[in-house]
């Protein structure tokens, strides 16, 4: 039984938070049994697998405002894989170990060092330049964070690195895995103007600290710097793939604001939004990943369709969730995509059975009483199944592009990725 | 004499706005004298030069309203190039890439109008009445001044991409820099901002992925280094309002977006590396140059003629050029400063401060010192017509504060 303290957790708005911005580290094996939590706003509840041998418990807690956690971990990924201690990277049994839920510190764990370095980085990198970023850097990096999109390319770096038999990673793919996460940050604090938001991850926004003005100022700023450091890579492959990227985004952007509250946004246009402002950075980071190790082009586009998939499943699985969530575990009133007019896949199919929800969505929710109404309307006309089989699809699709990696600790934590973003909506 | 005639004039803030607006040809050659105007909100006064022979004078008047001016042209660059000195005719200096700006303008209004109605206010706001196209306007002279010592004869597509993407840079820049700040925000200016966010974000993100696609790694990484320091200067200045400590470095950096512009051109006309830098010198030496002399002009002309109130910027907290060198002297303007003008009159107060301790002299010879440097570096080019226009801009822009 071994013990890690970890720092700044941050209960953010999905476990991906906790789980990124635990950055814990524990490398010591154990048989058979192992703790899992459930994060819900505040606390965490433990439930633990009866599998294999007995092991200890020990009740876990962490509250949002205390910086520290005490987690009992007691399996690496490989143990976790078939109950012994790390060895050769074993066959995997995913099925197997389905009927557990998977333990989310060890999906990363594999690449916890990789995290640190990164956030040591990035604090660095931004606030070098300047004490109004610091802070607003310190703001936005600090408290853990949600640091899914660096470890999805340290993941699928070390993935591939092996194939090729690469020891250690590159200076690339760190830098890759940096440019990854200001590009996310930048939009964010973009995002957060346009939606006039105050609070993210429970604190107030950079907007609402600094003013409008500085906070589109420092969101170009951490773009211009992403894409500074991105032409310094030197590779055009990659420079053009991530360029489209922030191209999408503002795409995305725009697409988003001129479909309010508009009834006859189809699925398809849906998937290209989702496509834009979520999926593309994954899809683009995760083949980025695979080109810096050096791998042939069919890994790669598979590493994109992969990253592509799994971006697209974990949107549909949020917008399900601003429906499914209280707003205690949200950290924000729930429904508040549909509030403002945002239709997402839950919606888009329930209006296709319930034409009522179509003329309340229209009225914009001008009558008190009627988001409220709409909410259980989507609920109600099985529009959430439909949203969540489509997030099945895409998670399926994702595991199978993930064929073409030989087996490891780092492919066995992709997979687990795509399986516990699904778990959140069970 | 000749006249032209030209549609869609915009009286901009200064009168390189009315040159690039204008996009007026004219191509009779004459001896010796020419008209010249200098721009005063509303109308345009003439005053001629007594040099050589006597050519016919017109008054020349243009109003902002009035769509259209004439202007009389009596010289081609070429003839104005064997005077030594004398002040410049505007439209000549930009004549000879109008082609190019023209077809800059209708590439941008496309790239902008085709994504989406959602950004047709600012696109409209942006693009519509002319605009300035001093940058752009650059590129292609340079471009063109360049490709002449290698005996390039047409532009590149890489050339006219180069020009567009420093345009949008540069205009998404200037959107987001008038996003409002005001926290308590009505519907209307909430609004607004969100088509500033979304307009400035589409066109940053469409310049850079522009430039990654002309697949030229030094430019790539000249372009982001200007682009990421031109965000760095203006988070900077935009967080050290009413900051006397500011300092004339990061005023600077906004000058580095025209030396990597001229220095692309140079690199795309494929010219060795000394001469892409000269161009570097010269982009850098112009800019200063221009952004002090705007700097200027904000404290000595009156409203009238700024066309907005005088001392605009130092109301706003922005310390430019002129303010910083008087801070040197002046502990007193710290102070007033400081207190962000809570006082009524303490903006005036601190404007005489300003002119009284010399600042505004000082910068004057800041402005003039690097117009002469940006002259030189013009040196390494072959005599053209570009290359004149290009000495003409420099020597313009000094006009300005005649």
């Amino acid at each position: 039984m071994m013990s890690v303290t970890c720092q700044n957790v941050d209960f953010g708005r999905t476990v991906l938070d906790l789980a990124a911005g635990g950055g814990c580290s524990s490398s010591v094996s154990f048989g058979g049994q192992f703790s899992i939590w459930h994060q819900s706003k505040g606390f965490i509840k433990r439930e633990s697998s009866n599998r294999g041998v007995n092991g200890s418990r020990k009740v876990v807690c962490c509250r949002k405002e205390v910086g520290r956690c005490q987690v009992f971990s007691t399996q690496t990924p490989e143990a976790l894989l078939n109950g012994v201690v790390p060895g050769p990277p074993p066959v995997l049994d995913v099925k197997r170990e389905a009927g557990g839920q998977v333990s989310l510190p060890s999906l990363f764990e594999v690449v916890a060092e990789d995290l640190q370095t990164l956030n040591r980085n990035l604090l660095s990198i931004v606030g070098a330049e300047n004490p109004v970023l610091m802070s607003a850097a310190e703001q936005i990096f600090g408290a853990g964070g949600k640091r899914m999109r660096p470890a999805l390319v340290f993941l699928v770096s070390r993935a591939t690195a092996e194939i090729v038999g690469l020891k250690e990673l590159t200076t690339e793919h760190r830098r890759l895995a940096e440019i990854i996460e200001m590009i996310h940050t930048a939009s964010l604090i973009h995002d957060d103007v346009l939606d006039d938001s105050d609070m993210r991850r429970g604190k107030e926004t950079v907007h609402q600290l600094y003013g409008t003005r500085v906070a589109v100022l420092a969101g170009d700023f951490m773009f211009a710097q992403s894409s500074w450091y991105l032409a310094n890579l030197e590779n055009l492959e990659v420079i053009k793939l991530i360029s489209q990227v922030i191209k999408d985004f503002a795409s995305g952007e725009i697409k988003q604001a001129s479909s309010l509250f508009d009834c006859d946004v189809e699925l398809e246009e849906y998937l290209i939004k989702s496509y834009y402002k979520t999926a593309s950075l994954i899809a683009a980071s995760t083949k980025g990943a695979a080109i810096f190790s050096m791998v042939d082009k069919f890994i790669c586009q598979e590493m994109y369709e992969f990253g592509r998939n799994l971006g697209l499943s974990f949107q549909v699985v949020d917008d399900i969730l601003d429906f499914t969530q209280s707003a205690e575990q949200l950290g924000k009133p729930a429904g508040s995509d549909l509030a403002k007019g945002n239709l997402t896949a839950p919606v888009i199919f329930a209006l296709e059975t319930d034409p009522k929800l179509r003329e309340i969505i229209e009225s914009e929710f001008c009558e008190a009483g009627s988001l409220d109404e709409a909410i259980s309307l989507v609920k109600r006309c099985g529009g959430i199944e439909r949203a969540r089989d489509l997030a099945s699809e895409k998670a399926d699709l994702a595991i199978q592009k993930l064929q073409c990696l030989p087996p490891s600790s780092f492919r066995l934590a992709l997979e687990g990725m795509v399986r516990f973003n699904l778990e959140r909506i069970d």
